[in-house]
């Protein structure tokens, strides 16, 4: 909401405050200043002496200003709407604009068509003050020339009022707040609230409410009214915050608005047919209103309808044919009270956002309905002429007034955690309009969140302020939870995974359709991606089943980005839905490299690729001694593996690793070969739990024995190592693979088959191993391969 | 025979002397003291010697070996100085490290990890709750009204069996409390949603910080100590902290966290940075409504929450203007976050 500080001094006097006083004042109370606008320098009155046409230009005219320099000053202008002896607003040269998207502009001297042009005579959207582009903005007649624009319209806060506070949605209601706090006269507002015109109750055919959504209706009529311009007080006013000034009976009724906080509505009583009707709108009614669109009605929404027809959106907006025009006499002015939720929800639903429904939908003292329509009522008759009923017409009742709360100060001392005395508390909330009855608080009506004890405590925190509250700081042991011990693990893997030279990425949970293609998570027991039901576009459709889609999406980036050479990992939540429809979410961790091996430097000027290889070493790091990759059937990778620890039927599978297809990687850019894996992260953790023991140390020396085996090309590594680790021999120490050689030329060894070359650790815990031991333990292990392996020796 | 031997060892000495190789070294050595070598042969002449002199030859004998075997040994060490000192003559230190490949964290998760770590020195511990949330745990028992804009599908991400992805991590508040018994002292980090279009402020995912702490006679006054000291550890001790007066639905009363940071060259200014409150009552008749019982009594204990942008904080923590360099995880950007 805009406030103009010009505006609150009808109602306190801050002459003493600086800008920034004040807006740490606002700041305070609770009100959150999001802006202060104020009109640059340079930009002043200026009277428009003569206008000729430009020689040169059909559309330009070229001017003689007075801008009370005493010098006629030489304008090139564009606009038309104005004619000689206008005030209008000048920025001279040096002025500094606002050019929209946070650009500004300055003003210069310059050539327009070749006709010398001293500065620029300015609209009012051109300024920033209100959006009206029409032409140059007309000032009032008795504005001097050469006064800066700026005291014309002084700063103006732009104020973000939260939903609790509606009664600081007007300049009244925000200097009630101030006054408060400040510890100042509240002026210029005792008449407001209080009507002191006399009542009736309304015929059927007068007033008929039909509606729970409008407890209390008011009408008065004006007859005889002069519509016209408003006057340069009034228009000066609504312009400064930002409003267009229209006709004088729509102004009063927005000043008002402004001033207190109360949407009121001006109906032309010769297009109304009959008495008002206050009530639901038929499904499918459509309405015309003032903002030109035509809204389709449900039976949920409320209007304001004369005996043949909607005349407005109760609470919203008024119609386009019903609101005051300059051919209007006789005016019934609307003052009413709507139950907030019913407008919100209209508001909502048409998304049509109106001063009046931001106001109705947080709540507008009701108390204030037949003041505010006194108040229109006499600014009507001084400007607009007339006379108005000698009486205000009535229907229905004003609720209840809010009930009176009782605060326990003890209570209030021991949620603010400070020694407030009873007096500093019976002060502060005395000071925001609440009186102290026997028992309880009595609230003013405008508060009207004002319900529980805790909402007078809140007054009291706010006011007292947290810097009069002592900084208590104490804390007690707290227990680590599974959360903490997994956040503990995964650091761990972490800052392991970051010094291998992985980067970690950190991908947006919502990925396109297209993205799942991606996805290693969801092949098993009928998992399922899930769908959002209202995306916000097609590229953040889904919640990522897993973490390879982002990866990819990352590395096809960095691709273009020029960093073809990554490691990358990324850690986080992914999520599945299950056969039945329930949601799992669960912790996961993968992995991607692609790329060369190591940056190009002068000590490997073309390192080779990364490879399968380099992603196992990685996997290595970060799990436990045990791990496996199995090769599984999945189509969506080359060369893809389970990962697993351990062997057979007890081993935990972790995930899947593999190659991108070559094709897929093609797509996103990706040259070289890109190795993926994806594991369940809390799996991993819970793997990695086990005790670690300590094993004494070898005493007696090992003996081992190099084997050279043929085997057929196709046979996995992995298998034989499976047939070692199942191998039956007290004395085998340990295997390791150190050469494997295949020939496809077939010159050197068949072309189906290749060479493994294992080196065989033999020991003992207790002897040094007699040769001849040694030999009969490895002639077993080497019939053992023959017959379980078909192996040949070399 | 005494004079062959001087003239042996003087011979040798000059020798060796002269010597600059290790072939050098090892051609002086058999040339005096091997098999055939001129000490060896001369030493064969002690059965000539007579009987009284052989006591005078066998000591020069002796010696004349010693001084050339050290004199050897003396040539040897030199040699092998000359040649260590040449082995890495040629090395320049100076050349650019051999690559390891670079890696690091996030900067998120170095923010994350750090705010983490202030928080549970100071007795708070983790706790967690789904992503995928209900209406109730995301909004009602957070004591939103009905009507609240935030539950538009405009606002926010809706399943299909009308769950919703959680608009912010204060459902952990009542996971929690739904489970655990006061009190409670927890922190959660984590992912929340919101129906943005992804600009340079806004994010669809974001991360945010949640805290409660729930026992009897928690105040505004240990809420206050609390976020003080939990800023000035983050952003450093001088760090100026203030708490104005807000509004949420399911704190009463309710405070922003405002930090005023100095940049270079320009005026200090006020940072919003986070949200906090005592716990409204509403949220835990909701919660105890929900249990069953009177563990969470809003007449017998009270408790205060906060909750933080973890992506601003690292945007304000690090200087970085633009919410999406976060998402796109470029290298050269992570790559500055690396040590």
């Amino acid at each position: 909401m805009n406030v103009s500080l010009k505006w609150l001094s009808d109602h306190v006097d801050f002459s003493e405050y600086s800008m920034d006083e004040l807006d740490d004042l606002l700041t305070f109370t609770g009100i959150e200043v999001e802006g202060i606008q104020s009109l640059p320098d340079n930009l002043v009155v200026a009277e428009v002496l003569s206008s000729e046409k430009h020689p040169d230009a059909d559309k330009l005219s070229v001017c003689q200003v007075d801008d009370g320099s005493g010098t006629p000053r030489q304008i090139v202008c564009g606009a038309r709407n104005y004619r000689v002896g206008d005030k209008v607003p000048l920025a001279r040269p040096g002025c500094v604009l606002d050019a929209g998207d946070g650009k500004t502009f300055e003003i210069r001297e310059g050539k327009l068509r070749g006709v010398e042009s001293l500065g620029m005579m300015c609209a009012a959207s051109e300024i920033g003050l209100t959006d009206d582009a029409d032409g140059l903005m007309i000032l009032s007649p008795d504005l001097k020339s050469g006064t800066p624009l700026s005291e014309v319209y002084p700063a103006v806060f732009e104020l973000e009022i939260t939903p609790n506070r509606p009664d600081c949605l007007s300049h009244l209601g925000v200097a009630r707040e101030l006054a408060a706090l400040a510890k100042k006269e509240l002026a210029g507002a005792s008449h407001h609230g209080d009507s002191s015109t006399p009542t009736r109750a309304a015929k059927d055919k007068e007033i008929k409410i039909s509606t729970e959504s409008c407890p209390y209706y008011t009408a008065r009529i004006i007859h005889g009214v002069k519509v016209g311009e408003s006057p340069a007080w009034l228009k000066e006013k609504l312009e400064s915050i930002g409003l267009r000034p229209i006709n004088n009976i729509v102004d009063i009724t927005n000043y008002v608005l402004m001033e207190m906080g109360q949407p009121l509505h001006a109906f032309d009583m010769a297009k109304l047919d009959g008495g008002i009707n206050v009530r639901q709108a038929a499904e499918g009614e459509e309405f015309l209103a003032l903002d030109g669109e035509t809204y389709p009605l449900t039976e949920e929404d409320m209007v304001i309808a004369d005996s043949s027809k909607a005349v407005a959106i109760g609470g919203v907006m008024g119609g386009e044919d019903s609101g005051v025009t300059e051919t209007t006499t006789d005016v019934l002015l609307e003052s009413a009270y709507f139950v907030t939720s019913k407008i919100r929800r209209t508001a909502r639903r048409l998304n049509l956002h109106s001063d009046s429904s931001y106001r109705f939908e947080r709540g507008v003292d009701p108390y204030q309905v037949n003041g505010a329509s006194d108040l229109a009522i006499k600014l009507i008759l001084e400007l607009a002429g007339g006379k108005a009923e000698e009486e205000m017409v009535t229907c229905g009742e004003i609720p209840a007034a809010p009930a009176s709360v009782a605060l326990d100060n003890d209570y209030c001392r021991s949620v603010i955690g400070a020694e407030v005395p009873d007096e500093a508390i019976e002060a502060i909330l005395t000071s925001l309009g609440l009186s102290k009855g026997a028992d309880a608080w009595d609230i003013p009506t405008y508060r009207l969140d004002l319900i529980r004890p805790i909402d007078l405590v809140e007054e009291v925190a706010r006011v007292y302020g947290l810097d009069n509250v002592p900084s208590n700081q104490g804390a007690w042991f707290s227990p680590a939870s599974q959360a903490d011990h997994y956040f503990d693990f995964a650091s761990g893997i972490q800052s392991t995974l970051s010094s291998l030279g992985f980067f970690e990425a950190r991908n947006l949970k919502l990925i396109s359709d297209q993205q799942l293609t991606d996805d290693l998570a969801t092949s098993h027991r009928g998992m399922s991606p899930i769908r959002l039901k209202n995306p916000l576009n097609d590229e953040q459709d889904y919640l990522r089943p897993g973490l390879v889609p982002g990866l990819l999406a990352t590395a096809s980036r960095n691709q273009r980005f020029g960093n073809a050479d990554v490691r990358f990992f990324e850690m986080g939540r992914v999520f599945t839905a299950t056969p039945k429809g329930g949601e799992v979410e669960h912790e996961h961790l993968a992995l991607l490299m692609t790329g060369e091996r190591t940056a190009r430097s002068w000590a490997d000027g073309k390192p080779s690729n990364l490879d399968i290889h380099d992603l196992r070493a990685a996997l290595e790091e970060i799990c436990p001694k045990g791990l496996n990759l199995v090769p599984v059937d999945d189509d969506r990778m080359l060369c893809a593996c389970s990962i697993e620890i351990g062997r057979g039927k007890k081993a935990t599978k972790l995930g899947l690793a593999g190659i991108v297809p070559l094709a897929r990687a093609r797509e996103l850019d990706l040259e070289a070969p890109v190795m993926v894996a994806e594991i369940n992260l809390k799996k991993l953790a819970s793997a990695a739990g086990a005790d670690l023991k300590y094993k004494e140390l070898p005493k007696f020396p090992s003996s081992s024995r190099d084997v050279a085996m043929l085997v057929s090309a196709d046979l996995a590594a992995g298998i034989v190592a499976d047939f070692f680790a199942n191998h039956e021999e007290p004395l085998l120490e340990s295997v390791e693979l150190f050469d494997v050689f295949q020939d496809p030329s077939g010159e050197k060894l068949p072309a189906d088959k290749k060479s493994l070359a294992y080196s065989i650790s033999y020991r003992s815990g207790d002897r040094t191993l007699e040769a001849a031991e040694v030999e009969t333990a490895h002639a077993k292990l080497l019939d053992s391969l023959k017959s379980g392996l078909h192996v040949e020796f070399r | 025979m005494l004079a062959e031997l001087d003239a042996i060892k003087s011979d040798a000495l000059s020798a060796i002397a002269a010597i600059t190789d290790e072939a050098g070294l090892e051609e002086a050595r058999v040339g005096f003291l091997g098999k055939k070598g001129r000490l060896t042969a001369a030493s064969a002449g002690m059965r000539d010697v007579p009987r009284e002199q052989k006591k005078d030859v066998g000591q020069k004998l002796n010696e004349v070996r010693m001084a050339i075997t050290a004199a050897l040994e003396g040539k040897g060490a030199v040699l092998t100085a000359a040649k260590d000192a040449a082995a890495f003559a040629s090395i320049d230190a100076t050349l650019p490290s051999r690559p390891l490949p670079e890696g690091g964290l996030h900067p998120l998760t170095h923010v994350l990890n750090e705010a983490v770590f202030i928080l549970r020195r100071m007795g708070f511990a983790l706790a967690e709750g789904p992503e995928i949330e209900t209406e109730w745990h995301c909004f009602d028992a957070l004591n939103t009204p009905e009507d609240h804009p935030a539950r538009n599908e405009s606002d926010t991400f809706y399943f299909e069996n009308g769950k919703l992805l959680r608009t912010h991590t204060s459902s952990v508040q009542i996971r929690t409390m739904e489970k655990e018994m006061p009190p409670v002292r927890i922190i959660a980090p984590g992912s929340a949603f919101r129906r943005d279009e992804i600009d340079a402020t806004h994010l669809s995912v974001f991360h945010q910080l949640e805290g409660l702490y729930v026992d009897k006679n928690v105040t505004l006054a240990d809420l206050k100590g609390t976020l003080e000291y939990f800023f000035r550890e983050l952003f450093g001790s001088r760090t100026e902290v203030r708490f104005r007066p807000h509004f949420f639905p399911f704190t009463e009363p309710s405070f922003e966290v405002d930090l005023k940071l100095h940049a270079t060259g320009k005026a200090a200014k006020w940072i919003e940075i986070a949200g906090c409150g005592i716990v409204d009552p509403a949220v835990f008749t909701e919660v105890s409504t929900k249990r069953g019982d009177a563990a969470y009594d809003p007449s017998e204990i009270s408790g205060f929450a906060f909750g933080m942008g973890l992506d601003r904080l690292a945007m304000i923590m690090y200087g970085i203007p633009d919410l999406r360099l976060l998402i796109e995880n470029d290298v050269r950007f992570l790559s500055q976050f690396a040590k």
